[in-house]
């Protein structure tokens, strides 16, 4: 009888381990899995990976609170745009060890703060702190969604000037991006957005060797990507109106390579473009 | 499979779509092209998409764009160059850049839930109307696809049903005719609703 007990203490104890264990791999196993989903330009089941995610390491949470839980907790609530309640769990994490979890929760909520600053309609202090985080985040999911609202907002600037205002802005912005590029080369995004600045800069050939860049690295949604491949064919455009016949027969027979690389029908058709 | 098979699915689903929004004809379409391409396209769990339209919106494109790509935009396309002659005629940037907005997600992207939401609009070229509604019939649809009780069980026949219709062919989609076929087919079920 006692014997039995004891085997009955000793099966649930596991039970109640291996299931703790569980939620935390589980909530592991959702987050990588929704990574290479995100790298895919399968936007939809990333979000989906995310939130099982999330549930796992709610449950995580719930039974066996860590600082390794609280931060992958933290990190799903930041894919799925939830800010505040990711500023949150940063903190807990940082209060249960991991030193950078006070950190990131200060990027977070600074991130929140722009986006409410923006959508009350102070778009001068929101443009300061994207610019802010543009230099310092090292969180890339705040760093990538500051460097677009960032890019869109210097933009919007940039087009209300002319001539070398115009083009002094565009440089500061091309520069600030570059830099991004030159801490994390393997972006893709990084990479989209220094082609839609040269693009602004009319600097056609060099804008075509990002998004090609952009496209071989991987784009966070697959709008974004449709966004790309148009910026391709725009740039083919151009340079075929522009280029000098001694530099187009350069570039053509390179760029058709491309074109049979992604199975477009045309030079000027991406393959998802509706026939 | 017959022309007649691919009619009675489409005709389940819109009774089955109906059942949960009998109010909003407008999003039968929307909801049965938009599963239909998502179907086609990969064979995966689309499903959270529909009810995640703020997370699906970010991180956004670039919107600002420079004035050549407008133009290009607008001049490459033979409907909008002439729907939008003058305005691509006098460079009127500011109308222009407006209209790039609300049309370049939808004929530029091809977004497909956007396609099906203004596939009225778009086949009969009315790419003011699109431009003008735009943000009002998001809204709406966004308003009235959160109201919708028995989320998973919905999903589940919409699945359901998109996987059938995509059994017809993995190239359905490219294909402007079917998805006029869809919309004739959805019209004819409404029509018969409604007498």
């Amino acid at each position: 009888m006692r014997k039995n007990v004891l085997l009955l203490f000793l099966l649930s104890l596991a039970c109640v381990l291996s299931s703790c264990t569980s939620h935390l791999k589980d909530a592991k196993f959702y987050y990588v899995q929704a990574q290479e989903s995100s790298r895919s330009y399968k936007t939809e089941i990333a979000i989906g990976s995310y939130k099982k995610s999330l549930q796992e390491a709610e449950k995580e949470v719930a039974k066996n609170p860590s600082s390794q839980a609280f931060m992958l907790k933290g990190l799903a609530e930041l894919h799925l745009n939830l800010w505040e309640d990711a500023e949150r769990s940063f903190l807990t994490a940082f209060s249960y060890g991991f030193d950078k979890g006070q950190e990131w929760a200060e990027w977070v909520s600074l991130f929140g703060l722009a986006s409410a600053m923006e959508e009350m309609g102070l778009a001068q202090s929101a443009f300061q702190i994207y610019a802010h985080l543009v230099g310092k985040s090292k969180l890339k999911p705040v760093t990538i969604f500051a460097a677009q609202k960032y890019s869109d907002m210097a933009l919007q600037r940039a087009l209300r000037e002319e001539g070398n205002q115009k083009e002094r802005l565009l440089s500061g912005l091309y520069k600030e991006v570059e830099k991004l590029t030159n801490r994390d080369l393997s972006c893709g995004f990084y990479h989209y957005l220094q082609a839609q600045i040269l693009s602004h800069r009319s600097d056609y050939r060099r804008c075509f060797e990002e998004c090609v860049m952009a496209r071989e690295l991987g784009l966070p949604t697959q709008e974004i990507f449709h966004d790309n491949d148009l910026q391709i064919v725009f740039c083919y455009k151009r340079l075929k109106e522009e280029l000098s016949s001694e530099d187009w027969e350069e570039f053509q027979p390179l760029y058709m390579q491309w074109v049979k690389r992604w199975n477009w029908p045309d030079p000027e058709t991406p393959d998802w473009k509706k026939r | 499979m017959t022309k007649k098979s691919f009619e009675k699915i489409v005709q389940e689903g819109v009774r089955f779509i109906a059942r949960f929004f009998p109010q909003s004809r407008y999003l039968y379409f929307p909801l049965l092209s938009a599963a239909l391409v998502w179907a086609i396209k990969s064979s995966m769990e689309w499903r959270e998409k529909i009810f995640s339209w703020e997370v699906w919106l970010d991180p956004s494109f670039v919107k600002v764009k420079s004035d050549e790509f407008i133009l290009s935009f607008f001049s490459d396309h033979a409907d909008l160059s002439r729907a939008f002659a003058e305005e691509i005629r006098t460079e009127d940037m500011h109308a222009l850049r407006k209209l790039f907005y609300n049309l370049y997600p939808i004929i530029g992207l091809e977004d497909p839930f956007l396609s099906g939401l203004f596939h009225q609009e778009l086949a009969s070229q009315n790419y003011r109307d699109i431009a003008e509604q735009y943000d009002i019939k998001i809204a709406q649809a966004i308003v009235d696809i959160e109201a919708v009780e028995e989320k998973g069980r919905f999903l589940e026949g919409l699945e359901a049903i998109a996987r059938e219709m995509a059994s017809f062919s993995a190239d359905l989609i490219t294909q402007t005719s079917v998805q006029r076929a869809l919309a004739e087919i959805i019209n004819k079920e409404i029509s018969k609703d409604m007498d």
